[in-house]
Order: C-alpha cells, then sequence, then structure tokens
C-alpha cells in the first residue's frame, strides 16, 4: 500500500497527467474535451430530446383518448410511436446514463483527471445532436412507422424516413460504440493510486458492466441497421423472404442487440441508488460485492437472452426453453441487488431529500416492472401478453419507473455538484409525488388492458377500453407537470438556489471532496485510497485531499510526451 | 498492477514512465476497438450462415461455385503480407530501418495485390457468372456485403500503412516510442484474421 | 498436365501457404517468451495466421473446398 509520499514521488502516473486551461469560449464550452463539460452536454441535449420525444408521448395519449377516430390518422400514429420509443432509447436514456452522468461523475470518483480519450470522448458527444436531428428530421420525409423494433418486411415497405432511421441510430450506435471503449479502459487503467476494484464506489462498477454492453452489443445493431439500409437503399436481400432472406433474422440481430440495450439502460441507473442510498441513511451499503458483481453478471447473461422478444416469431420449442429459463435466472442477480438496497435502509438514520424520494420510488416501480419481466419471460404466457398493453406496461414500469426515476433521483442528486447550487426541497417533493402519482396512473393500468386484449401500437381500439385509456392519458397530465415543474426547479436554481458547498449531503466518494462545481483540473493531488467509501463509521479513506479545498493555485500543465 | 509492472518493464529499457502509461491506454484502447470491428463481422457472418442454414442449397442452383483456386491463392498473398507486416515491426524494434522499409513497402504490396484480386473475382462473378449483389439472392447479399467489408478494412489498412510508412520517413517515431507501427501491426494481422475465418465459410464449407 | 490458371493457383497456394507457415511458426517459436499485452496479442494473431497456411494448404491440394467438378 502507497503511503501519499510515495504517491507523490511516483506521481500519479497517467492519471496525474494535465492539460492546460481551455481559454476561449469555443472550446471551453462547446468543443470542449472536459468530461465535465461534456457530460452536461449530454444531459442538457438529452433532455432536449426527451421533452420532444414526451411531447409525441402526450400526442398518443390524445390519440388513446377516443377508441375511434382521434386526432391523428393511422400512419401519422404509427410515425409518432415508432420516432417516440427510438428518440427515448437512444437519444434519451442511454445518452443521459452514459454519457451524461458516466461522463460527469465516474472520473470524478475514481480520482482520474479525465477520461482514457478525451478527444474521442469529444467526438462521442457530437455525434449524437446531428445523429438524433436526423431522427426527428425524418417527420420531414415520411417516419418509419413499424415500431422502434423496425421488423421487416414492414420496415423494407417503409416511407424514406425509415433509411433515415437506420442512419442516425447507427450514428448514435458509434457514438456509443466509442464511449464504451473509452470508459472501460478510463476504469481499467486510470483509477487513483490504492483504488483496487474492490475500492471503487458502485457507480463506477455499474459503468463498468455497462462498458461492454456499450461495445459489444452496439457494433451488432450497427449490423443489423447497415443490413436494412443496404437491403432498402440498394435492394440487397437479408430480410425478404420472396428474395431468399428472412424476416426473423433481422429479430435476432436486433434484438441480441437490444436486450442488453435494455441493461445499459438500468445498470447506470442502478448504480445511481447505490450511491444515494448509503449517503441518505449514513450507513454502509448492504453487500457490496455482491451489487458489484451481480452488475457484471447481469451484463453477462444479458446476452444470452435476446430471443425472449421473439416467443412468438415461431422459434422452435427446444429454442424458447433456455431463453425462458436463462431469463428467469437474470432475475437473481437484480432481486439481489433489491434485497441488499432494502436491508441497505433496515436500521440506517433515513434523510428523505428528493433524490432519495426518487431512489425509494425506483425500487418500487422498477421491482413492479421486474416482476411482470418474470412473468412474461415465461413462454406461455408471452405468447398471451406479446404485442398487447401488458408489453407497454411492463416496458414503461422499467425505463420510466427504473431509469427515469433513476435519472431523475441522480438528477437531484448531483446537482449541486455539477452547478454550486442547490435544487428546492420543496419544489422536489412536488415533483415526487405528482410525478410517482401520474406514472402509476397512466401505466398501471395498462396491466389489465393488455390482458384483457388490447393491442399495442394501435391508433383505434375496441371502445370496452375507452374509460381506462382516458383515464391514463389524464394521468399522464399530471406526470407532465411534474416533469414540468422538474425543469423550472433546474432553470430557477442555476441562477437563484442556494450556494451548495463541496458536499451537501456529506457523502463520502471522492467527488464530494472537491469544489462544486470542480475545477477543470478535478484534483490538485491526486488521492491516495485505502478503502471503499461506504464506512460512515471511519474516518475518510484517503490521504493527499488536503489542498482541495483551499485557495491555492492548481497544478500546472506538464509537459506531453507522445507517439 | 498491472500498471506498475509495464511501467517498471519500460523503465527498465529507459523509457518513462509517463509515456509506458499513455502507450498501455492506446493500446487497450485499440485492441478494444478491434473486439468491436470482431463484433461487428460477427453480425455479418451469423446472418449469412443462418441464411445458408434456412435450407436453400449453396450456392443456389444456377449460379456458379467460388473460385477455391484462386482464392486460396490470393490468400497466400494476404497471408504473405502478415508474415512481411510482422518482420517490419521486428526490424523497426531492432532499429535496422532499411530492412523495415522494405517489409512494409512489401506489406503495402502485397495488400494491393490482393485489392486487385478481389477486385478480378468480383468481376469474373459479376461479368461471368451474372452474380450480382442485390440481383442474386441470398448468395450474391452475403458473399459481396462481407467480402466487400473486408476488402474496405483491407483499403483503409493500406491506407494506414502507407500514412505510417511517410510518418517513420520523417522520424515521428523512435526505436522507444513507437506505438503507431505497433497498432498498424495489429489491425494488418486482424485483417488477416478476418480473411481466415471469410476464406473457411465461403469457399471451404 | 496443362498448367491453365487454376493448377498456378493451387500451386502458388500450396507452396506459399507452407512458407506462410513456416514463418508463422519461426516468429512464434522466436517470441514465445515476450511479456506484455500487444506481445500475446500478436502470438495469437501470428497462430491463427499459422492456422490460415494450413487451410490455405488443404484448399491448394484440393482437399478442402468446393471445387467444380473435374478441377
Amino acid at each position: 500500500m502507497q503511503t501519499h509520499e510515495q504517491a507523490e514521488l511516483h506521481g500519479g502516473g497517467v492519471a496525474d497527467h494535465i492539460h492546460p486551461e481551455p481559454q476561449t469560449f469555443v472550446r471551453k464550452y462547446i468543443f470542449s474535451i472536459d468530461h465535465k463539460i461534456i457530460g452536461l452536454q449530454y444531459i442538457i441535449t438529452g433532455f432536449v430530446f426527451f421533452i420532444l420525444a414526451g411531447l409525441l408521448a402526450e400526442v398518443i395519449r390524445a390519440q388513446m383518448m377516443h377508441a375511434t377516430g382521434g386526432v391523428v390518422d393511422s400512419n401519422t400514429y404509427d410515425e409518432i410511436y415508432s420516432v417516440h420509443g427510438s428518440a427515448m432509447v437512444w437519444l434519451v436514456v442511454i445518452p443521459l446514463l452514459t454519457g451524461g452522468f458516466g461522463n460527469f461523475v465516474f472520473p470524478l470518483q475514481i480520482g482520474a483527471r479525465d477520461v482514457a480519450f478525451p478527444w474521442l470522448n469529444m467526438l462521442s458527444f457530437w455525434i449524437f445532436p446531428p445523429a438524433g436531428l436526423m431522427l426527428f428530421a425524418s417527420f420531414l420525409m415520411g417516419a418509419p412507422q413499424a415500431g422502434w423494433t423496425e421488423y421487416p418486411p414492414m420496415s423494407l415497405q417503409g416511407q424514406a424516413g425509415t433509411s433515415m432511421w437506420c442512419a442516425a441510430i447507427f450514428l448514435v450506435g458509434v457514438s456509443s460504440t466509442l464511449t464504451g471503449i473509452n470508459f472501460l479502459v478510463t476504469i481499467l487503467k486510470m483509477r487513483a493510486p490504492g483504488m483496487t476494484f474492490t475500492r471503487m464506489p458502485l457507480f463506477v462498477w455499474a459503468q463498468f458492466a455497462t462498458a461492454p454492453l456499450l461495445m459489444i452489443a452496439t457494433t451488432a445493431l450497427a449490423g443489423a441497421l447497415a443490413a436494412l439500409f443496404m437491403e432498402r437503399q440498394f435492394g440487397v436481400p437479408f430480410f425478404d423472404p420472396t428474395k431468399g432472406g428472412s424476416p426473423v433474422l433481422w429479430q435476432h440481430m436486433f434484438w441480441f442487440y437490444s436486450h442488453p440495450a435494455v441493461y445499459i439502460m438500468i445498470l447506470p441507473a442502478f448504480g445511481m441508488i447505490s450511491e444515494i442510498f448509503p449517503t441518505f441513511t449514513r450507513k454502509p451499503i448492504f453487500g457490496y460485492k455482491m451489487i458489484a458483481f451481480s452488475s457484471v453478471a447481469i451484463a453477462l447473461l444479458g446476452f444470452m437472452v435476446w430471443a425472449h422478444h421473439m416467443f412468438t416469431s415461431g422459434l422452435a420449442p427446444w429454442l424458447q426453453l433456455p431463453f425462458m429459463l436463462l431469463t428467469m435466472v437474470i432475475a437473481i442477480p437484480t432481486g439481489i441487488k433489491i434485497f441488499s438496497w432494502v436491508t441497505t435502509l433496515w436500521g440506517g438514520k433515513i434523510q428523505f431529500t428528493t433524490a432519495m424520494l426518487f431512489a425509494i420510488g425506483f425500487i418500487a416501480t422498477f421491482t413492479f416492472g421486474g416482476i411482470t419481466g418474470v412473468f412474461l419471460s415465461a413462454v406461455p404466457f408471452d405468447l398471451h401478453a406479446h404485442g398487447t398493453y401488458f408489453i407497454v406496461a411492463h416496458l414503461h414500469y422499467v425505463l420510466v419507473g427504473g431509469s427515469l426515476m433513476g435519472i431523475l433521483a441522480g438528477m437531484h442528486y448531483w446537482f449541486p455538484k455539477m452547478s454550486g447550487r442547490m435544487l428546492s426541497e420543496k419544489v422536489g417533493r412536488w415533483t415526487f409525488w405528482l410525478f410517482f402519482i401520474g406514472f402509476n396512473g397512466t401505466f398501471l393500468p395498462m396491466h389489465w388492458q393488455g390482458l384483457m386484449g388490447m393491442p399495442r401500437r394501435v391508433a383505434q381500439y375496441d371502445p370496452q377500453f375507452q374509460g381506462v385509456n382516458q383515464f391514463e392519458s389524464y394521468a399522464s397530465v399530471v406526470m407532465t407537470i411534474a416533469l414540468l415543474l422538474f425543469f423550472y426547479n433546474v432553470l430557477w436554481s442555476l441562477r437563484h438556489g442556494k450556494k451548495a458547498g463541496p458536499n451537501p449531503w456529506g457523502a463520502r466518494t471522492l467527488e464530494w471532496q472537491i469544489p462544486s462545481p470542480p475545477h477543470y483540473y478535478n484534483f490538485k493531488h491526486v488521492p491516495t485510497v485505502f478503502a471503499a467509501p461506504y464506512d460512515f463509521a471511519e474516518p475518510l479513506p484517503y490521504t493527499g485531499l488536503e489542498d482541495e479545498l483551499t485557495d491555492s493555485p492548481g497544478p500546472q500543465p506538464a509537459s506531453s510526451s507522445s507517439s | 498492477m498491472a500498471v506498475a509492472s509495464i511501467a517498471q518493464h519500460d523503465e527498465h529499457q529507459g523509457v518513462d514512465r509517463l509515456y509506458a502509461e499513455t502507450r498501455d491506454l492506446r493500446l487497450q484502447g485499440f485492441l478494444l476497438f478491434l473486439v468491436s470491428d470482431i463484433v461487428l463481422f460477427s453480425s455479418f457472418i451469423f446472418a449469412y450462415l443462418y441464411l445458408r442454414n434456412s435450407g436453400q442449397g449453396f450456392p443456389p442452383p444456377g449460379i456458379g461455385r467460388l473460385d477455391v483456386a484462386f482464392a486460396a491463392y490470393n490468400s497466400m498473398v494476404l497471408f504473405g503480407s502478415g508474415c512481411t507486416m510482422h518482420y517490419a515491426l521486428e526490424n523497426w524494434k531492432h532499429g535496422n530501418f532499411n530492412k523495415y522499409a522494405g517489409c512494409l513497402i512489401a506489406t503495402i504490396v502485397l495488400g494491393l495485390m490482393f485489392l486487385g484480386g478481389q477486385g478480378y473475382e468480383y468481376h469474373s462473378l459479376i461479368v461471368n457468372d451474372h452474380v450480382t449483389w442485390s440481383g442474386s439472392g441470398i448468395f450474391g447479399a452475403s458473399f459481396f456485403t462481407l467480402t466487400g467489408m473486408h476488402g474496405f478494412h483491407v483499403f483503409v489498412g493500406v491506407c494506414y500503412l502507407s500514412i505510417l510508412l511517410l510518418q517513420s520517413v520523417h522520424g515521428v517515431y523512435t526505436k522507444q516510442k513507437f506505438f503507431g507501427l505497433t497498432a498498424g501491426t495489429l489491425y494488418w494481422h486482424f485483417v488477416d484474421v478476418i480473411w481466415v475465418v471469410l476464406f473457411s465459410i465461403f469457399y471451404l464449407i | 498436365m496443362h498448367l491453365d490458371t487454376i493448377v498456378i493457383e493451387k500451386t502458388v497456394a500450396a507452396i506459399g501457404s507452407v512458407i506462410v507457415f513456416a514463418v508463422a511458426a519461426f516468429a512464434l517459436k522466436n517470441d514465445w517468451k515476450t511479456p506484455g499485452i500487444e506481445n500475446q496479442v500478436f502470438k495469437i494473431m501470428l497462430g491463427l495466421l499459422a492456422l490460415g497456411g494450413i487451410i490455405a494448404f488443404f484448399a491448394g491440394i484440393g482437399v478442402l473446398g468446393n471445387f467444380p467438378k473435374g478441377a
């Protein structure tokens, strides 16, 4: 174990290499290679796309108010839910969780000055807004209409916007893959001296489990999208059965990515919950190693279950069985985490800050969604529920009740670190309760709707479902109001929020030991780490942080050597 | 930890530690990039094997057989370039600039010959056998897509190696600091390995 | 046998693959003990190159491969 003096003599290695501070506005805030700025850029862009995709959702709810004839015709409705789904998955949740929070938080948590490849990081970000605009621009030439899953043959016959969709998602996929490589190398190589894997914060473990998914799964999607694009534009037969292709092939290729994608969308949120719970219960997280290893287990198992989206596609029963079993198995590491979190609460001195409220709400709604997932893993049940509103309910419980609640929890937790100001707790409380009530009102009844036979992706439906649909639409307005309150909170607090010190929550991970917002160089001296951060009974397990909150000048840029 | 041991090893050889660690980062990043590229090829290889397995006889009746002999010859050209590339790097590490340059030029020439061979084969398939990318069912689709992707990677590799040659002539790399050359060699071997797989699944089985 | 193209190609393949295999095996033997991750990757790649040589050899002598009848 190195002492601080030894660490100074040998330096922090790569983690100690400092680039000179950018001077111009453009290099500081637009084309920045600083992971913190890039993280904020992802967050802002992600929330902009969230508003756009959310508006599409409200059009969906408006259409669902009336069983026959609504606000838009069927073709437009198809376009709307297709872009809504695609945008939420690829332009909102994944960028926010990986590019946004991943970029901003975890390099600070491992005591690094930046990620391994800062220029690549900037490239990853700057691919994202144009790709997103490309997706929304597809409305101008006939947006995709076959859902976010774009199954052939329908996607083969789709309007020009479907090809735009292929190109846009391909680009976003490139951005994701590069981010995955960047994060993986950063975590493997740039941790502070003394920070072994079992001394890493759990948010870093979460990003560590997600990075290989980003890297490997996303490239598989790129292959599928390229094939679809080539078939649509050049007539190259992969999926058209009249030319020898197979529509089921698309499903295999697509879901081989898209199932790991849902784990990309939840693992970072799990990591956030693991950070928030100890801080607001003043207790060590229960089962640190279990949570860490189950993240890795979920990532690995996530590659083996894709065909559970294809139980109605004519797969042979001998093929369906292992996928069913593996899907059930994946519930085990997830359950281990849930139990660990709940046990963390036990006997703790809980502070019900807004972040904590969202985190506890996450446990409730995500667990609910996870349980419906276990229902769906059983082939006989899935044969009945596939393509119905039961699936819509399940996916929104895990993605909104899970990922989005995690994002909101993370925003309320890390906003002081990012901006130097506190969000209003009062507005936050209103946000949480309105959101929680609105969310459950919108999506809970969908379970019954689906089981009673309402299919998904339909612009008109059987009038027996009209009452419940109208209820859901009203509830979605409550959810929208909650989100508007959230945005108002953010914008107002940026100007008028109470100034936050370095550590308003009294947390123990490294990002809270430096000023808010951090200097561009993050740490004056790279600290040395002696233990995992969650043991509230002990003093902080770091040395070398004495200077961080003083006015002393920052470190000077080192002369670089390269080639 | 791994960083420390590699750094110590290099310090032993007079390389400064910071360089050793940045090189380590870039090496790992580059290897991960190659892994993701393997996944890209794998997804198309899966598609090809899946489609071929859907039972239509392969190649479908009416389409000529692929020219295995020519492909075997062309493979030798590519594998040969893998050998010359290996020796280029070895020569660089031992400080023999002239032999290094000779081997690197040989690699580039062999790479171009491989591309020429692919071009000849494509021409023969399209003009003589009437096998096209879009008009020959899944055979044309998978063959041209996969070998085309591979050929594109070879082309990028040839460009990359040419740039490395120019850079090394201009003294960008030293006997201690030559990560670009390492990366180029790894990429070239990767292209070779992909070809082993493609050759086996298209021409041999 | 008269020398049409296919015979030349197969000969080049058969002889060339022996050379490639020999070079790859020789390089592997020399560099077997080098440490460091890029050397491990090179050794794997050299091994696969050697495998490629073996496969190409069998293609060159006509044992492996979908040759049209009579070639």
